[in-house]
């Protein structure tokens, strides 16, 4: 998966960055080379050092200073930044050999999506928040308080959060698209997509199904999803199961409609206006990408430093102007209303109590079923 | 043992040489494999490297001071060494534990270690569940080796025989596009296929969508992530592996048999079946080498140019390694496509090889 903003200010455009990033999947290179060979990137020396999904914050441009910038402008701590988070399940294959060992790994915080977060504190692999260095933690939103994957709440802070639903291009689908039952419309038969992220098409078929994703415990529970996805695989409804690049499909027309998340509209909308995202009459789910600090982390207190930064509510409004994505911080949207009412008004980005009813977040997964999952959604996605 | 035809009289130290140099180039690869297949650990591992050093520095000095048999005694094995070497580093290490972890289990989902236990199931694991993928592999492979055949093959002909002056700016104009990197190659092929593309377009301009569909080229008016789609991208990536050496073996057939055979009254179709094709059998034979083997284990075309119904057996190998994080099934998978690769090719061999070839 590679939930990442696509309003693109930087002088990379989406379109190279996919490739590029493509190209780095196949040929088993790390982002930091390529960046390296780019001449991006800085030195080593740092105070504190956050790897993230790429394109997730805002960069510093002519008038415009970054968080980045603002952040060591403010404590004086330079941050090494870097986007080689680009798959939850990659980025733990990459880091198992070492957190497992009982060595660390490089980086102060990672942003996983929520579940991959659960699975760290599980394993062990994270260290206890500061919480008392980060004072700002009073800010976030009360939704996002003792989460499931971190009951306690010590480990981890949301980065940003959003919603998975129906993204649809109206000139291929020749019609409006509702409901997760238009997903297997035989008439859409090989025009649709869905994400190669488990947790995000099987919660929506789900939801679909009229089972709540966030209550379920067992395989058993879930099986009519799996079952109802592998006949339309089965069947060839489903053209492909993808990363982020289903935007490029979808643009396309390769795609009548696909699973996709509400982020990446404000983008694929500037680019199209036959593109439209919905979140379907069965309801859509939603998602988080957290901050943790791997154990073992060398600078504790500059990444807890950082944490309280990006969450004062002037910094994280900064932050969503940019990206789009739900914030977890409060008072973000009073101060967004300011200078841009419609975007304070938008649903996805601010999630009205009528919205917020209709989403479910995935259900927490016990190591065991967990395993039971992966394993069925690999199998159909013929990987 | 001896590489070379020693003459009758040579000194002690020279007769010696030759076994010398054998068991030094054997002891070093067995040391490189050791390192490098983790048989040794911790401060065995500095004894190891001191003994390869010590066997390599040995063999010098006895070059050094044998005098010139000893020394053409020990040439070969010298010169042998650096491949050996390699090959025991790059090959032989990483196969050994490719085969071990194969065959081994985790305690757990996410432990980092796997214990050897002969675990013969993760076998029957990839037999059964990705038995599709693998006869997808070997079936789209081998369609786009034939296909790649019956393009690359007159194209290297016109290019030999009626190339003339401009032979090599042809070969160029079939190699440059390759000089874009094989991913972004792959990537273009999903734009022009597109449902709203080019080709489609075209095709369905030209009223031939239902005569395309009947061939199972199309499905339900689509080009882009079929069948067909991923064997295409295959023949079109894999096709200079199998252009340029027909090309070198048609290249350099001396026209002139082409010319006795019409003086014994051969037709210019039997010269060619008689004479140039078996000349340029090396060839074929190395370029469907070439072609199948990489495009059998291949999961880009597949990934950018197929949907969920046309993987491939390297989709599944990427997917068990990277993301389920199931080296054992993983090893297994790669162990049994590398056996049946080689078996192949073992067939073909024996069926098709030739004795130039070898």
């Amino acid at each position: 998966m590679n939930r990442k903003p696509l309003i693109v200010r930087s002088g990379m455009t989406r379109r190279q960055f996919l490739a590029r990033s493509g190209a780095l999947g196949a040929a088993g290179l790390s982002l930091p080379a390529l960046l390296a060979a780019c001449g991006g990137g800085g030195g080593d020396a740092y105070d504190v050092f956050f790897e993230n999904w790429p394109l997730y914050i805002d960069p510093t441009e002519g008038e415009t200073i970054g968080t980045i910038d603002r952040f060591a402008e403010a404590t004086g701590l330079t941050m090494k930044y870097t986007e080689a988070y680009n798959d939850n399940n990659e980025y733990f294959a990459k880091i198992q050999p070492v957190l497992g060992a009982g060595k660390t790994i490089d980086p102060d915080i990672i942003a996983p999506t929520s579940w991959m977060a659960g699975r760290l504190i599980n394993l062990g692999w994270t260290e206890k928040l500061p919480l008392a260095d980060i004072p700002n933690v009073a800010n976030l939103d009360d939704g996002f308080k003792n989460p499931t994957w971190d009951p306690t709440g010590e480990y981890s802070l949301p980065w940003q959060a959003g919603m998975a639903g129906i993204a649809y291009n109206s000139d291929a689908a020749g019609r409006e698209i509702k409901s997760v039952a238009d997903l297997f419309d035989p008439a859409f038969k090989g025009k649709i997509g869905m994400l190669s992220e488990m947790r995000d098409t099987i919660g929506l078929i789900l939801m679909g199904e009229g089972i709540d994703p966030s209550t379920i415990s067992t395989f058993e529970e879930a099986a009519p999803a799996f079952e109802k996805l592998e006949k339309a695989k089965a069947d060839g409804q489903i053209r492909a199961f993808t990363g982020n690049d289903y935007t490029d499909d979808l643009l396309a027309g390769n795609f009548a409609a696909c699973i996709g998340w509400s982020g990446d509209l404000f983008q694929l909308e500037t680019e199209s206006e036959a593109v439209k995202f919905v979140i379907p009459e069965e309801g859509g789910t939603r998602w988080a990408d957290v901050m943790v600090i791997p154990k073992g982390a060398k600078n504790i207190a500059n990444a807890a430093a950082w944490m309280n930064f990006v969450y004062d509510p002037e910094q994280a409004a900064q932050l969503t102007t940019y990206n789009m994505y739900v914030s977890p911080v409060k008072g973000v949207r009073e101060i967004i209303a300011a200078s841009d009412p419609d975007l304070a008004e938008n649903p996805l980005v601010f999630p009205d109590e009528a919205t917020s009813s209709r989403l479910r977040a995935f259900a927490q997964l016990s190591d065991e079923e967990e395993a039971k999952f992966d394993e069925a959604f690999s199998a159909i996605t013929g990987a | 043992m001896s590489l070379v035809e020693a003459p009758a009289q040579r000194s002690r130290l020279g007769s010696s040489a030759d076994r010398v140099g054998l068991a030094a180039l054997l002891i070093a690869t067995a040391c490189l494999v050791a390192i490098g297949g983790k048989w040794v650990s911790g401060p065995l591992t500095s004894v190891v490297v001191l003994v390869l050093l010590a066997v390599i520095v040995g063999v010098i000095v006895l070059a050094w001071r044998g005098g010139t048999e000893a020394r053409r005694l020990l040439a070969p094995y010298g010169l042998l060494k650096p491949g050996m070497l390699w090959l025991g580093l790059f090959f032989l290490a990483p196969l050994w534990s490719l085969l071990r972890i194969s065959l081994s289990t985790k305690e757990s989902r996410f432990d980092i270690n796997y214990n050897f236990s002969w675990a013969f199931e993760n076998y029957q694991t990839a037999f059964t569940e990705f038995g599709g993928q693998f006869s997808r592999a070997f079936l789209y492979a081998g369609i786009a080796t034939v296909l790649t055949i019956l393009i690359g093959y007159p194209l290297a002909y016109v290019i030999a025989f009626r190339g003339g002056k401009y032979k090599n700016v042809l070969l160029g104009l079939v190699v440059v596009p390759f000089f874009t990197s094989y991913l972004i190659r792959t990537i273009a092929w999903s734009t022009i296929l597109s449902d709203e593309g080019v080709v489609v377009s075209f095709v369905k301009g030209l009223g031939l969508v239902p005569v395309l569909e009947a061939l199972q080229i199309m499905d339900n008016g689509r080009l882009l992530n079929t069948p067909a789609a991923v064997i295409g991208g295959l023949t079109y990536n894999f096709l200079p592996f199998m252009l340029l050496p027909i090309y070198v073996s048609l290249e350099k057939i001396d026209i002139g048999l082409v010319n006795a055979a019409n003086d014994l009254y051969s037709t210019n179709s039997a010269a060619f079946r008689k004479v140039v094709f078996p000349l340029s059998m090396p060839g074929v034979f190395a370029g469907t080498l070439l072609t199948f083997i990489p495009a059998a284990g291949d999961f880009v075309n597949a990934q950018f140019l197929g949907n969920p119904n046309t993987t491939m057996i390297g989709n599944s190998i990427q997917d068990q390694f990277l993301r389920q994080n199931n080296y054992p099934v993983a090893s297994a998978m790669a162990a049994v496509l590398m056996v049946s690769i080689a078996a192949l090719v073992l067939l073909y061999t024996r069926l098709f090889g030739t004795e130039d070839l070898a």
